[in-house]
């Protein structure tokens, strides 16, 4: 059942990344509601389908959150992005930025549902993510992940030229510093939940193992990035740069460590 | 402080070292997410060669984070915090004790947000502008209100927490310890071992394992693991506990954790009618009867458990598999003797992690105290209103100190309000 609702979803983010494609084509300004319309329909179903995936693993007796393996981050990762569009939709609603997000969305749930190589089915968590601290440690780093997400797309969007499209420069400087200050604090708390729960269930609450690692680099990265901007005056090209260079920080962290390094956080097959 | 001093100082306290220490510490970060960590040199020259292994070992690249050149990076990182905080503070606490002034009208107009009113400056107008405000100054021509004041304060607690969790991993790594036990069921110790050597510590209690339990899911993945441990202190138990992944047991600041769980089969073999108890590798003589104990199967194909038996015939070592749960492979004939396996006990054995860390709180108050210094430094927000009175009616002019497109908002319902009335 969540399978076939997750399908859906996907479908519907396709729809709503034609949305904006008809958008750029009549430029009739009721699109965007429709588009908006099409968002806060997909995170609602998205939810749900993360709802019922939860409920099935329980009448599978092996009951945990849709947190645990690669498949479920990856549909968790689109949800994220989701939700942190969704919330911050005022600063946000710009078609170009949508249209980028919802394509870094269908990239997530097609590359979660068409590859073979991901684990689709519900897999019984093992004794060492049987904790409470998964939820709120996962949430928040995806929470931060998909805010990073936003402010990549805006620094990508600073590079190009496509008149007549783009969002003021300043705007787009103004959603790539407000994104990383809602992920930073994110990222962080990602971190520190994630150093508790390592002490109560690794013994250690920090191992350098090599997501802690790079988690640590990825947070210094925008920790330079927000001094720079706040104290240096940091902005235009230089800015996105920096941007960009955090973000690949993230995917590493996220995908890089899990197939290239390993180390205790491997559990994504 | 003479010139060089001042010139090291100021060094130390920049900003500029900051971001130079920490692209540091991130850069050279992922050496140790790449080259394996406090490996055996073996594991080390089956990986590379012998010169890139000196070099790696040289510049304790096969230990990064604990290498002197790491900590040293740490070191100076922490000073140039502090250094480069309480400079800050000393500039914050000095302008905080300057008066506040309410500047004149031509610099009001100069701000970037700013709205004329025809109005006077009393009465619904000032308390429709002073809500969810604070006046800091009033004087004859008008007012300066502010908003988010404890904002400001932010960056000084994240800071300050970073100093803390610091201090409290320093106290961890010079007066904590890290060990391990393994433990039979119904196995007592009091002591356990550090990993890398072959050095014993006490614990300062001893540990008895009262059981073992370990399940699984039906596709065979381990579901729960755990042991019942006492905790005996002068021949008493003074605490009794299940660990199990997840949740550990604390007695004085110690913490023991499930951590990993192994099985030294035994089986039980009647031999001629002869009840025998053999372990892997055990072997078994008699009336030139030679027997060993090779191999132990969970699973074997589909039959389940079985134990691989080795003897010789006319000097050849031959192999004989008994399987348990296959009653016409239980029962074998070796060279005249009737031999049956009777069963097999597994034998867990547990594996528990012991880890006494005294500076672990001080590193929970970092933890707390920086997440509120993020939060009060990027959710919050200080700024100012001015309010002068002008020949026509009154000026209102705004500035944030960041945020400046929330404030915006803010600023233009505020000249609503005021032009309301």
């Amino acid at each position: 059942m969540s399978h076939k609702i997750l399908g859906i979803v996907t479908f519907l983010y396709l729809f709503i990344f034609f949305l904006h494609v008809l958008y750029f084509a009549v430029k009739k300004q009721k699109i965007i509601s429709v588009i908006w319309a099409g968002f806060f329909a997909a995170i609602g179903l998205h939810t749900t389908g993360l709802a019922l995936r939860w409920l099935e693993s329980y009448r599978l007796g092996i009951g945990h959150a849709p947190l645990s393996n690669f498949y479920e981050s990856l549909i968790f990762y689109a949800w994220s992005i989701s939700f942190i569009l969704v919330v911050m939709k005022k600063r946000l609603s710009f078609p170009v930025i949508t249209m980028s997000a919802s394509i870094i969305i269908l990239v997530l749930m097609g590359y979660a549902s068409i590859s073979t190589s991901v684990e689709k089915t519900i897999q019984p968590l093992i004794p060492a993510l049987q904790s409470n601290w998964l939820h709120i440690h996962v949430f928040t780093c995806f929470i931060a992940y998909a805010s990073f997400a936003i402010s990549f797309i805006s620094s990508l969007l600073y590079f190009s030229s496509w008149k007549g499209f783009l969002p003021p420069k300043e705007a787009l400087e103004e959603i790539n510093y407000r994104s990383i200050v809602v992920g930073f604090p994110m990222l962080s708390a990602g971190i520190l939940t994630g150093a508790v729960w390592a002490h109560y269930a690794w013994g250690s609450y920090w191992s350098w193992d090599p997501k802690e690692t790079w988690s640590l680099i990825t947070w210094i990265v925008y920790a330079i990035f927000l001094h720079a901007r706040m104290m240096k005056g940091l902005k235009g090209k230089k800015m996105a740069f920096f941007s960009i260079l955090g973000f690949l920080c993230v995917i590493f962290t996220y995908f890089g460590v899990n197939f290239i390094l390993s180390g205790l956080h491997s559990y994504m097959v | 402080m003479n010139v060089i001093e001042s010139k090291i100082y100021r060094l130390l306290a920049s900003l500029k070292t900051a971001i130079f220490l920490l692209s540091f510490i991130a850069a050279s970060s992922i050496f140790g997410t790449v080259i394996k960590q406090r490996a055996g040199i073996d594991e080390y020259l089956s990986l590379y060669s012998e010169n890139t292994y000196r070099i790696i070992h040289f510049f304790g690249f096969d230990d990064a984070y604990h290498s002197p050149w790491f900590i040293a990076a740490i070191v100076l990182f922490a000073t140039n915090l502090t250094l480069c905080t309480m400079g800050r503070l000393k500039h914050f606490i000095k302008t905080g004790k300057a008066s506040v002034t309410l500047p004149d009208e031509k610099a009001l107009a100069a701000m970037k947000m700013h709205f004329f009113a025809e109005t006077t400056i009393d009465g619904p107008v000032i308390s429709s502008l002073k809500r969810g405000y604070k006046a800091i100054h009033e004087e004859e021509g008008g007012l300066v209100l502010e908003k988010g004041a404890i904002a400001r304060y932010g960056v000084y607690i994240i800071h300050t927490s970073i100093l803390i969790i610091l201090a409290g991993s320093l106290i961890g790594l010079i007066f904590g310890h890290k060990g391990f036990i393994v433990l039979n069921k119904g196995e007592t110790t009091s002591s356990m071992s550090i990993r890398g050597s072959n050095k014993e510590m006490p614990l300062g209690f001893a540990v008895r394992c009262k059981d073992f339990k370990v399940s699984f899911y039906p596709g065979g993945q381990p579901k729960d693991y755990v042991s019942s441990i006492e905790v005996i202190e002068n021949s008493k138990v003074v605490l009794e506990k299940n660990i199990r992944v997840n949740d550990p047991l604390n007695y004085k600041g110690t913490y023991l954790y499930q951590s990993s769980y192994g099985a030294a089969p035994s089986f039980t073999f009647n031999i001629g009618g002869d009840e025998v108890v053999l372990k892997e590798r055990d072997t078994y003589e008699k009336d030139g009867l030679i027997l060993m104990v090779v191999r132990f199967e969970n699973a074997v194909h589909d039959f389940g458990p079985g134990v691989q038996l080795a003897y010789l015939d006319e000097e050849e070592p031959k192999t004989v598999w008994f399987l348990k749960n296959v009653e016409r492979l239980k029962e074998r004939n070796i060279k005249g003797v009737d031999i049956r396996l009777e069963s097999i006990a597994e034998n867990f054995y547990t594996g528990l992690e012991v880890s006494r860390d005294p500076g672990v709180w001080i590193v929970w108050t970092g933890f707390a105290s920086i997440l509120l210094g993020l939060y009060i430094n990027f959710f919050m927000y200080y700024r100012k209103v001015y309010i002068r009175k002008t020949d026509g009616g009154i000026i209102v002019a705004g500035h944030a100190f960041r945020n400046h497109y929330a404030f915006r908002e803010e600023f233009e319902k505020l000249k609503k309000r005021v032009l309301s009335q």
